[in-house]
């Protein structure tokens, strides 16, 4: 399977890099730091999972970093393009071109059809579907197994093929980068082995970068990367990791946190 | 023990129901009053005048009481969808849905009723006011005018019934909720097929075919006798009736249709399928302004004709002028009368259309996240207004000028040669207008809220 990937900046760039960008929340003694002086930098290509317990602040680095959320401080350059020198336009039109996104739930437009969900982020950019990636789109719906559900609504699908669907939708465009959102967090165990197999897939043999939030480390197992997150800061950066690895890794984490 | 607010939160989520309720009222009271004021000057208090005006009157009412009905099942159905992760909670939590479905209707009836007794106030006092004003001018002469009537209170209970029996029927939902989906991770997207009723269908046909060849022979007969008119009015009222018994397969279709024009970029074409989503809702939000427009449409194009007509007769300079400055108030007074149904309509459109988008919080956050700029989440919400009321209004001026140039006709049809047809080119810009004001004013308030919308908070899991 080959993908017709055209790159729309320098590849030898990381795809993101963020440099200490951090996140506050609320006022005065109430304030909270989400991401404490985050430093860090995606490359291009590579499958990364980003982990940590519930509250430290992992899902406020994807909103940060894929520009869905502002920082409170600090710099993040996602695609070649700093984010706080764009305004809201901006950030809406680097999404719809550069990211590609997967959540948890709720990932697809009610009333459109699988296939017109997929085929959403070329028409909000106004752009034609060339040949090469028609090929491409009729490729993925065909590996994934959504050939023959294409023109159900999502409310017909089940959540498997929902989510099939999205990741479609993500690899579709060919963006710089995927972010994914607990993307298994509502799946059973086959669908969930599907789905992260796929983003290894895609990140292997189609060069596809992609940034995972998780806590589940049998989902991370399946990346090349792995960051742990805790209390607003990175406080682990590994290569791949077995499950159990990662298990322990979080358990002392738990345990090991100051009270 | 009162759970009265339990399923439906606080009663200003009932806020259209009791305005609704409010204005029946006050056109009731307008009605009653100032058909007894006219009715007890005709002679010798309760005359035939009187009644005669009354029985007017009381088709009018019943037409703002039947849409006003119409616009309140669609509020409580609208409140409750947006609501049913709450009440699959409180189903969870142990509240039988008959229960839950009984304190909607409580809560309905008790808006109903304070709305439709404070419109009904507000009513008899305006039109005692203006009986007052008159007197003095000495527009009216001095007489012993009634104050009240005892029709008000068959009018307050009429309307608090009206409104108790559309919170039942707009809460039909609430049965259909399982307590699981309170524990189901994603939203539950209430998708209620239309049923499709055969003898609904049927029925609808059999009025709408049946009714509209006698209106046709209304027109036929007109040419040669007055007569016309009686058996084109039973023609009309026959094909309305079919038309209100088969809205629902109809209108749906016409949206549909209407909305293929408003382009084909995503921001439209999410619009077009948001606006027949749910063919009921569609169909409930719609129909009242379809029988507002329908009304305004057949007296502005009835009239019409009939001055058109009266200007091809042979008649002296002075009584030409005479008849059709009859004609002329005739049709402003009809209008005003009647426009209060579309005005009804109106309301419920407005809170169907923000109440709508309210609950699509969380697909606007997505749309959002995917690259929809602020203002193309503005355009989709316009153009679903547009798609709704442009259909309605456009369907309801074809209906009108059907109605009121074969109404004319057989009325008139044997003193004038051919058909004439009543183009009323003032009220049609009017009501086209009128029609651009409220989808401004129904998309304005809820693109804001969207615009609003941030996808981080929108797509939060507990959101």
């Amino acid at each position: 399977m080959t993908s017709p990937i055209s790159l729309q900046h320098n590849q030898t760039q990381p795809v993101l890099a963020m440099h200490r960008v951090s996140k506050l929340y609320g006022e005065g003694s109430g304030r909270v730091a989400a991401l404490d002086e985050v430093s860090v930098t995606i490359p291009r290509g590579g499958f990364t999972a980003i982990m940590g317990p519930s509250g430290s602040g992992k899902s406020t680095f994807m909103n940060v970093a894929a520009g869905l959320d502002d920082a409170t401080s600090g710099e993040v350059v996602l695609a070649g393009q700093p984010l706080s020198q764009l305004g809201d336009e901006g950030r809406t039109v680097l999404r719809r071109e550069q990211v590609g996104f997967v959540f948890q739930a709720f990932n697809l437009v009610p009333t459109l059809s699988a296939l017109e969900n997929i085929l959403l982020p070329f028409d909000l950019a106004g752009r034609q579907v060339s040949p090469d990636q028609r090929q491409w789109i009729d490729q993925l719906v065909h590996t994934l197994g959504l050939a023959e559900r294409i023109s159900h609504r999502p409310s017909e699908l089940s959540g498997g093929q929902q989510q099939r669907v999205a990741i479609a939708r993500a690899l579709a465009s060919q963006p710089a980068i995927i972010f994914a959102d607990e993307p298994t967090g509502n799946l059973d165990s086959r669908s969930s082995r599907e789905v992260l197999t796929l983003l290894r897939t895609a990140s292997r043999e189609y060069g596809q970068t992609i940034a995972m939030v998780s806590h589940d480390p049998v989902a991370a197992s399946y990346a090349d990367r792995i960051l742990v997150i805790a209390d607003g800061r990175i406080v682990g950066d590994h290569g791949p990791l077995t499950p159990q690895q990662i298990s322990d890794l979080l358990i002392g984490f738990e345990v090991g946190a100051p009270a | 023990m009162s759970h009265k607010n339990l399923a439906l939160g606080s009663l200003r989520e009932l806020g259209t129901v009791g305005l609704v309720a409010g204005l029946c009222g006050t056109y009731a009271a307008t009605l009653i009053m100032a058909s007894s004021i006219l009715g007890s000057l005709g002679g010798d208090g309760e005359g035939t005048v009187g009644l005669m005006l009354l029985t007017v009157a009381s088709v009018f009412i019943l037409i703002a009481l039947y849409v006003g009905a119409v616009v309140i099942v669609n509020a409580v159905d609208t409140v409750i969808s947006g609501r049913l992760r709450h009440i699959a909670l409180l189903r969870l939590l142990g509240a039988s849905a008959r229960s839950l479905r009984r304190s909607v209707m409580v809560g309905t009836a008790t808006v109903g009723a304070v709305g439709a007794a404070a419109g009904l106030v507000v009513g008899t006092l305006l039109t005692d006011a203006v009986r007052m004003v008159l007197v003095a001018r000495e527009t009216l002469p001095e007489a012993d005018y009634p104050v009240g009537s005892a029709l008000l209170i068959v009018a307050f209970v009429l309307i608090t019934l009206s409104a108790t029996a559309a919170g039942w029927l707009g809460s039909r939902v609430v049965l259909g909720v399982s307590p699981a989906t309170a524990l189901a991770g994603t939203t539950a997207y209430r998708r209620v097929p239309l049923r499709r009723s055969v003898w609904r269908g049927v029925l609808g046909v059999l009025f709408f075919v049946g009714g509209f060849a006698v209106l046709a022979l209304g027109a036929l007969v007109g040419e040669s006798s007055p007569a016309g008119f009686l058996i084109a009015f039973f023609g009309a009222a026959g094909s309305a009736t079919g038309l209100l018994i088969g809205a629902r397969f109809v209108i749906p279709r016409v949206v549909s249709t209407f909305s293929r024009l408003l382009g084909r970029d995503p921001s439209s074409r999410i619009a077009r399928r948001n606006a027949v989503l749910d063919p009921l809702r569609t169909t409930r939000s719609t129909m009242g302004l379809v029988i507002g427009v329908t009304l305004v449409t057949t007296f502005a194009s009835g009239m019409r004709a009939l001055s058109d007509s009266v200007t091809a007769w042979d008649l002296d300079p002075q009584s030409l002028v005479q008849a059709t400055q009859v004609l002329s108030v005739a049709t402003t007074v009809l209008i005003c009368i009647i426009v209060i149904s579309s005005v009804i309509a109106a309301v419920g459109f407005v809170s169907t259309m923000s109440l709508t988008v309210l609950q699509r919080h969380r697909e606007i956050g997505l749309l959002r996240a995917l690259g929809f700029t602020r203002s193309q989440v503005r355009t989709m919400i316009t153009k679903e207004s547009v798609a709704l009321s442009a259909s309605a209004v456009l369907f309801g001026i074809a209906l009108g000028l059907v109605y009121g140039t074969l109404g004319a006709q057989s009325l008139v049809g044997a003193m004038t040669p051919g058909v004439v047809w009543g183009m009323p080119l003032p009220a049609l810009v009017v009501i086209a207008f009128a029609g651009l004001v409220l989808v401004l004013v129904a998309s304005r308030g809820p693109a804001r809220r969207a615009v609003a919308v941030t996808p981080v908070e929108a797509l939060r899991i507990e959101a």
